[in-house]
């Protein structure tokens, strides 16, 4: 299980990552933890001609906290995510999804912006950004755009990110007060990919509910908002019967995949117990205030 | 009972000798042999289950720079000589015998069949080489079931055979299983299928062979459970002389059954580098391991048991399916012990077994951990859907059924005489380690807040190595031989066809020989995986403890009688009156009379004696096993269902097993928990999976999942130790035991804490979605 | 490919792997540390752990040349001077390992993650070494090595402070 034969570049600033892009285009892959990349490599699933190893590139990785909103480079590991403050107290959605995502030695080289750009839609983080709206910064010959979480994720292991562009930043904005956040997951074995999974976020303003956010991995091929049980929860007293309503309709906006781990059917069901349990969790964090 | 000289070693958890290199990364495992000028392989598979082969062009390949060589299926098949298997050679089958080339020539019958290989500089090389070669396949229609198999209609796999029968279709009966049917108050009936998993070591297959041009011999090094059986495998199919084959083996990352003999693709590589006068390695990857090393267990039978009212188990009737897979391994041969083991410690008077084998377009099947384990499995299932009907409690009725401990003992009614199996005493001692009654009043109180909770026990003997058959050996593959010799440097060495990859047989046979010789632990080496140097021998069947520990105490005394001897010489004593104490012969009572024993091998090999003294300190030793015996248990799983999403929790897992007196604890302990780990695996995680159209889905371990420190619980063990049987060698295997146990135990579980459900269950993989979609079946029906 | 340098076991190492070389394979090829084993290739069973820059990493998930600069233990170099240290006696005396094939992978995993957590429990040991796969020992003597190792190590250290 060898990588096939394939050329190699490692920039070190991100004008230079982008000149090798617009020359390789889709010749290119890019190489940030490489947990993801190199194992399609390994099994000769990906062929490219040359990997753009953007780990020396300068500026693209940390966190920080301006304005509102929490800026993380595209090339921080995962366990430095999984260890800042500035997340935990600011994005705790992101910081309850990060523990979960495959092993410690992953998230050793795994990056923030490397599962984002990557796109699995079984994996935790292209959840939390669908669930918080996550603003995707990238870099191209025409300068930056930004992009929302909604447009990021076109499709399955595909993003908005053109082959001459780099994902260099992810925001998210900053959780505002009385806001609760669970990440649920149902999957075969600790540290595997969610065979559902659920990234959810309430705020409760005076015991009702508003800004409900919900989205589900595993169920599509991109991470997938319940907006039908998000409508449905908006202005509602967070009760046992309402989190069951929801997680009907959720489970009803759903057509999930059959594979090896779970049919369509068992899919659907597990997404509906998983609301119920991410509602319970998240009210739960946004009244004790512990988010 | 003969004293033991110094019981020091033997019963205690020793710390293996083997750990100091395993744990500082010194152990040599075949990926970590280099050889000057060796090459590397790597094959072209077939990327369909069943194709005729139309062309195949290595031209490309041979073309890349790296690339030293390429042959095809034909190419090879004029290197080598035809013949058959030769594990099934060895084990005499006598059924249909499939024709096939070494690689594939003509035809493709599992997705992975080898239809070439390229030797490069490197595996990155030799993989890239095989992305040249081109072969054109002509799809024929796939056979990927057993019911399709054993249609007349099917193509067959194998022209030759005509059809798809891998084991023709045979009916045996013991007692009058018909007039035990028409007495009985009830009949049972039910289907249960076994799922097709895996072995799965750590290490894949692998070889490094070496063919000396000069010397015309040829130098393996392997990963394999008998440096003998695959020296005759390499020898047979190269046409060599086998004194012109050497296989030596180091360390080896585990086996469970799947390294025996040699394969299609470490015979090509053995070839290629005869044909290259140079070292040629090959270690198969992850992929390779998972998809065409070899599978197991895809097995379905229709069971019937005549029962009682009262619940007597009177007989059973049983029709046995095996799915082998394409190309032959020992499943044609599993029926012949599944029937055998069937009643297991039962006193059921009556048997009916027939089985039938088939031939499909997907992975051999091979030996895995217990090959027979299905007979437990279909069992103690069916035992359990009897209890539920009759209103009985599982252990009760077990209890109920289980032949108690007499002497004689109790005949199993395939014939074997269950000597010393302490069934009923394993399942009261579950009884005791386990409050039944506490967990029924807690699994109702938790039923109340929406929690499932289930218990399950089965029970199971294994022939380890099996009773004394009457005028012939205990176990199978016969006799066991050791080499014994002290040194001058006083080390006693045990020369060893036992062949460790796990067992800690360095250890220990180590105890054993030191206790019974006299010297210090540190003062016995055990030699293992040179077929130059150790005389024939198996790892495998869970035969060791006896078979092995026992040529060790025999071969150990008669060395020592041996040294004795020539120290009374030495030492003007009678040999009555010396003894061998912490390595020193001495006079009985007088410690300072005391030559070590070193001394006495170097004043022997000085020629200082006559010809009328035998001064050689090298014995051979033969061991039959003595009285032999089984070993058993009972275990105990309680589990907890998520009903939600259908995951299993295995809150508690209790064993009470007995293997006879134990060599080292921590060792059978060791064996047991890794054989109920694979148990959990089976049924909560593993499966080898394939689509309709014969492609197999379980290639990467992303879908091959085998269990972690999150899914294995603490694993109670009890040791029960059986009144002895033989004068010295109590010691009995317990390799298998766990895995062969604990998926019925488990699956009992998961049926009982589903109960409130109504759902009944007749298979052998639960993973999440499948608990949920019992449940709704049970819906669905209502 | 140019060459690369850096530290493993405490020694400066250079070589000129191409570019698609592992780090697995440029540690157990080209420096000849075969302590790092190979059981799956594609980063699940973690038989390839070794410790770069302080973090346990799947050496067969880095590319050689993202190494350079790094600085790499391998099992190899875990005890003072290829010798036990206190994790790996603590697993001896508990008999830890039977094929030891996962043993390196799953040895330098409890380090990294003992040097971060001396206090973890079994729970937390449990998790963290839920990413090495093991097909022999059911986990049991496994965690029972890394807890004493706690022990011990908690111990040693009492003495030293007392």
């Amino acid at each position: 299980m060898k990588l096939p034969p394939v050329d190699y570049e490692a920039p070190g600033t991100l004008s230079e990552a982008l000149d090798l892009l617009a020359e390789h285009q889709d010749e290119a892959s890019v190489l940030a933890g490489g947990q993801s990349l190199i194992p399609l490599l390994a099994l000769r699933l990906a062929q490219p001609t040359v990997l753009i190893d953007i780990n020396g590139v300068e500026g693209l990785s940390g966190v920080s906290r301006t304005n509102g909103w929490v800026a993380i480079g595209a090339t921080t590991r995962e366990y430095v995510a999984e260890e800042s403050q500035t997340i935990a107290e600011s994005v705790p959605l992101l910081a309850a999804a990060l523990p979960l995502i495959g092993h410690e030695a992953i998230r050793s080289r795994g990056t923030v912006g490397g599962s984002l750009a990557h796109a699995d839609p079984a994996a935790e983080l292209p959840a939390v950004a669908r669930a918080l709206d996550a603003e995707f910064v990238v870099q191209g010959p025409d300068g930056e755009r930004v992009v929302p979480a909604a447009d990021w994720f076109e499709g399955y292991l595909t993003t908005s990110r053109g082959p001459d562009e780099l994902l260099t930043e992810v925001r998210f904005l900053a959780a505002r007060p009385g806001t609760g956040t669970s990440f649920q997951e149902v999957a075969r074995r600790h540290g595997d990919f969610a065979m559902v999974g659920l990234a959810t976020s309430v705020t409760l303003n005076s015991g009702t509910i508003t800004d409900a956010r919900l989205a589900f991995a595993g169920v599509s091929d991109v991470p997938a908002r319940a907006t039908a049980a998000e409508e449905l929860l908006e202005g509602q007293r967070p009760t046992a019967e309402v989190f069951a309503e929801a997680a009907r309709a959720a489970a009803a906006g759903i057509d999930p995949p059959s594979d090896l781990h779970g049919s369509a059917e068992y899919r659907k069901k597990v997404a509906a117990a998983l609301v119920r349990r991410g509602l319970r969790e998240a009210v739960g964090n946004a009244m004790r205030g512990s988010d | 009972m003969t004293a033991i000289a110094a019981e020091r070693y033997t019963g205690a958890s020793i710390k293996r000798s083997e750990d100091p290199r395993i744990l500082t990364g010194a152990g040599r495992y075949v990926d970590d042999i280099k050889l000057p000028g060796m090459l590397h392989a790597a094959f072209v598979r077939s990327p369909m289950a069943h194709a005729r082969v139309l062309s195949v062009d290595a031209s490309a390949a041979r073309e890349l720079p790296g690339v030293v060589a390429a042959y095809t299926g034909a190419e090879l098949e004029a290197m080598t000589v035809p013949g058959p298997d030769a594990l099934m050679a060895l084990m005499g089958w006598q059924g249909p015998t499939p024709q096939f080339t070494l690689l594939a020539t003509d035809k493709v019958r599992f997705a992975g069949d080898p239809v070439a290989v390229v030797i490069a500089e490197s595996r990155y090389l030799a993989e890239d080489g095989c992305e040249l070669v081109a072969v054109e396949y002509e799809d024929l229609p796939p056979v990927v079931t057993a019911a399709f198999a054993l249609d007349p209609a099917s193509p067959p796999v194998f022209a030759n055979l005509g059809d798809n029968i891998a084991r023709t279709h045979s009916r045996n009966e013991f007692g009058d299983v018909a007039a035990t049917f028409e007495a009985a108050d009830r009949v049972f009936e039910t289907h249960i299928d076994v799922h097709r998993h895996q072995n799965v070591p750590m290490e894949g297959r692998g070889i490094v062979a070496s063919y000396d041009r000069d010397s015309g011999s040829m130098t393996v090094y392997a990963a394999t459970q008998s440096v003998h059986v695959s020296k005759i495998a390499v020898a047979m199919r190269l046409g060599m002389e086998q004194d012109k084959v050497r296989v030596l083996a180091g360390d080896i990352g585990g086996s469970f059954g799947l390294k025996i003999g040699a394969s299609r693709e470490e015979l090509a590589v053995a070839a290629a580098s005869r044909d290259l006068g140079r070292p040629v390695k090959w270690v198969e990857d992850r992929g390779e391991n998972l998809t065409t090393s070899g599978q197991a267990r895809e097995e379905s039978f229709d069971v019937r048991a005549a029962v009682s009212n009262d619940g007597d188990l009177l007989g059973m009737d049983v029709k046995m399916v095996i799915d082998t897979g394409a190309y032959p391994g020992m499943g044609a041969m599993v029926p012949d012990i599944v029937q055998a083991m069937f009643p297991g410690p039962y006193k059921m008077a009556a048997l009916g077994f027939e089985s039938t084998g088939a031939i499909t377009n997907k992975c051999c099947y091979v030996a895995y951990r217990g090959p027979w384990a299905s007979e437990t499995f279909v069992r103690e299932r069916f035992l359990d859907l009897i209890a539920k009907d009759l209103g009985a409690d599982p252990l009760e009725l077990r209890l109920r059924n289980v032949a108690p401990l007499t002497d004689p003992p109790a005949v199993m009614v395939t014939g074997r005489p269950l000597v010393g199996v302490t069934t009923q005493e394993s399942l009261q001692r579950i009884a005791q380690l386990v409050d039944f009654p506490a967990f029924r009043r807690r699994q109702a109180e938790a039923l109340e807040r929406g929690v499932y909770l289930g218990i399950g026990v089965a029970t199971f003997i294994e022939a380890a190595p099996g009773p004394r058959e009457p005028g012939g050996p205990s176990g199978p593959m016969g006799i066991e031989t050791m080499r014994l010799r002290l040194e001058e440097d006083g080390i006693v060495v045990l020369f060893t066809g036992q062949m460790p990859h796990g067992q800690s047989h360095q250890t220990t046979l180590a105890q054993i020989a030191a206790d019974e010789f006299g010297v210090p632990f540190e003062q016995v080496r055990v030699v293992v995986g040179d077929s130059d140097v150790v005389p024939f021998g198996l790892t495998g069947g869970s035969r060791s403890a006896t078979m092995t520990g026992g040529v060790a105490l025999h071969g150990a005394r008669q060395l020592k009688a041996r040294v004795i001897d020539v120290a009374s010489h030495l030492m003007e004593a009678s040999a009555q009156d010396l003894e061998i104490t912490d390595g020193q012969v001495l006079v009985r009572g007088d410690p300072a009379s005391g030559i070590p024993v070193g001394e006495v091998a170097r004043r022997a090999a000085s020629g200082e004696f006559g010809a009328d003294v035998d001064a050689s300190l090298e014995v051979i030793a033969q061991f039959d096993g003595g009285e032999g015996g089984w070993s058993g248990g009972s275990h105990c799983a309680i589990v907890e269902v998520d009903t939600e999403t259908g995951i299993v929790k295995v809150e508690r897992y209790v064993v009470a097993e007995d293997c006879g007196a134990l060599i080292n604890p921590a060792v059978v302990e060791g064996q047991i928990r890794g054989g109920v780990a694979q148990g959990i695996g089976a049924v909560l995680l593993e499966r080898s999976a394939y689509d309709e159209d014969g492609n197999c889905q379980s290639a990467t371990f992303m879908d091959y999942l085998l269990p972690t420190a999150c899914d294995v619980p603490r694993i109670e063990i009890e040791h029960l130790e059986t009144v002895p049987l033989d004068a010295d060698v109590n010691f009995r295997g317990v390799g298998e035991g766990g895995m062969i146990v604990a998926p019925p135990t488990l699956v009992n579980a998961i049926e009982d804490a589903l109960s409130p459900f109504g759902v009944r269950i007749y298979e052998q993989h639960l993973p999440p979605a499948r608990i949920l979609e019992l449940i709704a079946e049970v819906d669905a029906k209502d | 490919m140019p060459d690369i340098t850096l530290t493993v076991n405490g020694v400066t190492r250079t070589g000129s792997p191409e570019a698609r070389k592992t780090l697995a394979d440029f540690l157990r090829d080209d420096l000849s540390l075969t302590g790092t084993h190979l059981g799956c290739e594609h980063g699940v069973c973690g038989a390839c752990t070794v410790i770069l820059d302080g973090r346990a990493v799947r050496s067969c998930l880095m590319l050689a040349v993202q190494a350079a600069g790094s600085d790499v233990t391998t099992i190899e170099g875990l005890g003072p001077d290829g010798e036990l240290g206190e994790l790996q006696q603590a697993m001896w005396d508990s008999h830890s390992f039977q094929c030891g094939f996962c043993t390196p992978g799953m040895v330098m995993q409890a380090a990294a993650f003992l040097g971060d957590h001396p206090e973890a429990g079994e729970p937390e040991i449990r998790e963290a070494l839920s990413g090495n796969i093991c097909r022999c020992t059911g986990y049991q003597s496994i965690i029972d090595g890394v807890l004493l190792a706690v022990e011990r190590i908690r111990e040693g250290s009492a003495r030293e402070t007392a």
